[in-house]
């Protein structure tokens, strides 16, 4: 708290020294206290520190003077030819790795918005080589993104084994150890904190080409060849499921204001077990979580600025409706009608959850209610214009219907659609008030396709299909009647 | 101030820019903090300074073939260029004003000792830990106010008010020990000599 109080009391200090330095050079606040009084100090000695691409900049600058002013010949030597590009998350630390295990000379980096490195080049040795932070947005994607990479760096040292020792303990994982190779190197590769792979190596014997045959010819013939292929650390990428485990082709997604207090919720409430959660950096806001009811995937994350709290109707299918109402009322939920026998023989009673969504608790009593492809989550969307959207996920998504009551003026009283694996419930929204729009994760086998056919129904596109971090193809989507949808293929498995 | 082993450094590294410019790049990392230290307290201005302290090395570079060792270190040679540099600035605008006294705001001259303090400073600037040296970069260099700085880096504003105390409270710290190293190395070589 003392700290807070300080850091706070500098700050005012230093906002008047940035804004108004005549000023604070007059009022020196007598009352700060000693510490603060030297740190305003360094403060003021700071005020005109060089931005710090400039003198990255302007050493380049001189640096393009010396080489264009010697002759031509030295020009042309020190500017190679060709020049590998690298694109990493982070760019700034990843000039630190190689500064530290390579030994790497920054000549220049140029900053751009967000303080993201535009481009940047390094000197290792006799060669250079650019890098730039990620921009997706001109399709600069770093190995993380793409969960690997297709060029390996290859380098030239003088020592192998003390620059391996150095990238480990930097944080590289060795792919393959350093050892003597028969082409008269001895090599190693590792891959960098940022994906980058390189082969480093160093020369141990000068061969002729003859030689070098002769080895090859000696070795093929013991089979060794043939056993490196099926070297343990160069096992292929196993094919991924085009929708990972555990999940079904819909899987609703509820983004609320709270959202660690609904998963606290579904578990005391609904049983639920939590899968997965990953925070948003510096808070305690949930940007992804799953939950796991009974054969169910639940998705849920704080609303953020991008995609506003997003609330959704769902039936939750269970044995004992009273037992689970009362559950849920003791954990925090609202009642929106007490259990109840329906007409059609279902028990049903049903709760507002702590984040503001409803649950249908019902208990099955018919068994021609049940079906093989009901499980224990039935999104449920309450729309205006249930039957105009029927159709549409028809031509978008190629829903087939598999029940429909509609009322005399034609409205839907209550509808279910399959989409692949799952089923869909839906049913006309008294009036707009009403409407619950909801967020849908639909895992397809070929999300290109899908794409482009709802793109073509005039869906508003709120991310574009790109491949994301944690290994889906995905686009996020938002169709005329308020529903969010977000359709991926799952492409590779990737830790988030 | 100096030891002689670095003014034979220095000195050398002088010779071979001299032969091959290409070297130069050697001199302007050992003296860029100095001459920017000392431009940037002369004109108080972030964007004049950083252009004046270009000039300063393009013309360091293109004259270097002139410099001749005399026993003063090559950053008065800088600092000298530097000086001129400044005062014709001054002498244009006084005539585009016309106005025959200029008034430069702070033409009493910088004392080795202060510039060497600066520069000092912004050097520890470089040797933050990554995320308090962004926030004093932004903070000082970019002067964008505490909240900019957070939306940038996806922080709160607490914690960006944390990394700026947390940095100058480490400059400050470093600050001390390096002005203490460098008065401690200081008696230590007028000791030496008083014993030779």
């Amino acid at each position: 708290m003392a700290k807070q109080n300080l850091s706070e009391q500098l700050d005012q200090m230093v906002e008047a020294l940035i804004t108004r330095p005549a000023v604070a050079r007059r009022q020196r606040e007598p009352k700060a206290k000693a510490q603060l009084q030297a740190l305003a100090r360094i403060a003021g000695e700071l005020r005109g520190l060089p931005r710090e691409d400039f003198k990255a900049r302007l050493k380049a600058d001189l640096e393009r003077r010396t080489t264009m002013g010697s002759k031509p010949a030295v020009a042309t030597e020190t500017r190679q030819t060709a020049t590998a590009y690298l694109c990493v998350k982070n760019a700034a630390a990843a000039i630190e790795f190689y500064k530290k295990v390579f030994g790497a000379t920054e000549i220049m980096r140029l900053v751009g918005p967000e303080a993201r490195i535009g481009h940047a080049e390094i000197r290792i040795g006799n060669s250079s080589i650019y890098l730039s932070d990620e921009h997706p947005e001109f399709g600069s994607i770093s190995p993380q993104t793409l969960g690997g990479t297709s060029v390996k760096m290859n380098l030239s040292v003088p020592d192998v084994d003390a620059v391996a020792a150095r990238a480990v303990e930097a944080g590289g994982k060795m792919v393959r150890p350093v050892q003597d190779q028969f082409y008269g190197e001895r090599s190693g590769q590792f891959e960098d904190p940022f994906g980058q792979v390189w082969m480093i190596s160093t020369t141990i014997e000068q061969l002729s080409a003859e030689e070098l045959q002769r080895r090859v010819d000696e070795m093929t013939k013991q089979g060794a060849f043939t056993q490196a292929e099926r070297k343990p650390d160069e096992k292929a990428t196993p094919a991924v499921r085009p929708i990972p485990e555990g999940f079904h082709t819909l899987t609703p997604y509820l983004a609320v204001n709270g959202a660690a207090r609904l998963i606290d919720f579904l578990k005391e409430g609904f049983g639920a077990v939590e899968k997965f959660r990953v925070g948003k950096p510096g808070g305690k806001l949930i940007m992804h979580a799953e939950m796991r009811i009974g054969d169910s995937v639940l998705e849920l994350a704080d609303a953020s600025e991008e995609f506003g709290a997003r609330l959704l109707g769902n039936i939750l299918h269970v044995e004992d409706a009273d037992a689970v109402y009362q559950r849920a009322l003791k954990a925090g939920a609202t009642s929106l009608f007490a259990p109840t026998e329906q007409p059609w023989g279902d028990r049903e009673a049903g709760v507002k959850d702590t984040a503001g969504n409803h649950w249908n608790i019902t208990a099955i009593r018919k068994t021609g209610h049940r079906t093989d492809d009901t499980r224990a989550i039935l999104p449920y969307l309450s729309l205006v214009g249930a039957a105009e959207f029927v159709e549409f996920t028809k031509r978008a998504f190629g829903a087939e219907e598999t029940f429909m009551l509609k009322a005399p003026d034609g409205k839907v009283v209550h509808a279910r659609l399959r989409i692949g694996d799952s089923i869909l419930a839906l049913g006309e929204a008294a009036n707009e008030g009403a409407a619950m729009p909801g967020a849908l994760h639909m895992y397809i086998g070929d999300v290109d396709s899908v794409y482009a056919a709802a793109v073509r129904e005039g869906v508003k596109v709120l991310r574009p299909l790109r491949e994301e971090s944690y290994g889906d193809r995905a686009a996020v989507l938002q169709d005329a009647f308020g529903n969010w949808w977000f359709p991926s293929t799952h492409v590779k498995d990737a830790q988030f | 101030m100096k030891a002689p082993a670095q003014d034979a450094g220095e000195r050398r590294l002088v010779e071979a820019a001299q032969k091959d410019p290409r070297r130069f790049a050697e001199l302007y990392e050992n003296n860029f903090a100095r001459v920017y230290a000392y431009v940037v307290r002369r004109l108080r201005n972030r964007e004049e300074a950083q252009d004046l302290t270009a000039e300063v090395f393009h013309q360091a570079l293109a004259n270097l073939g002139r410099f001749e060792w005399r026993g003063l270190p090559f950053s008065a040679w800088l600092i000298r260029i530097a000086s001129n540099a400044i005062a014709d600035r001054w002498k244009l605008a006084a005539r585009e004003h016309g106005n025959p006294s200029p008034g430069e705001p702070s033409s009493k001259d910088v004392s080795p000792e202060e510039i060497e303090q600066r520069a000092r400073l912004f050097r520890l600037v470089e040797t933050l830990p990554n995320d308090q040296r962004r926030v004093i970069e932004m903070r000082f260099a970019q002067e964008k106010s505490i909240n900019e700085i957070a939306r940038e880096l996806g922080r709160t504003d607490g914690a960006i008010k944390q990394l700026q105390f947390r940095g100058l409270e480490s400059l400050r710290s470093q600050f001390e020990v390096s002005a203490r190293q460098s008065t401690a190395s200081k008696s230590a070589g007028k000791a030496g000599r008083l014993n030779g």
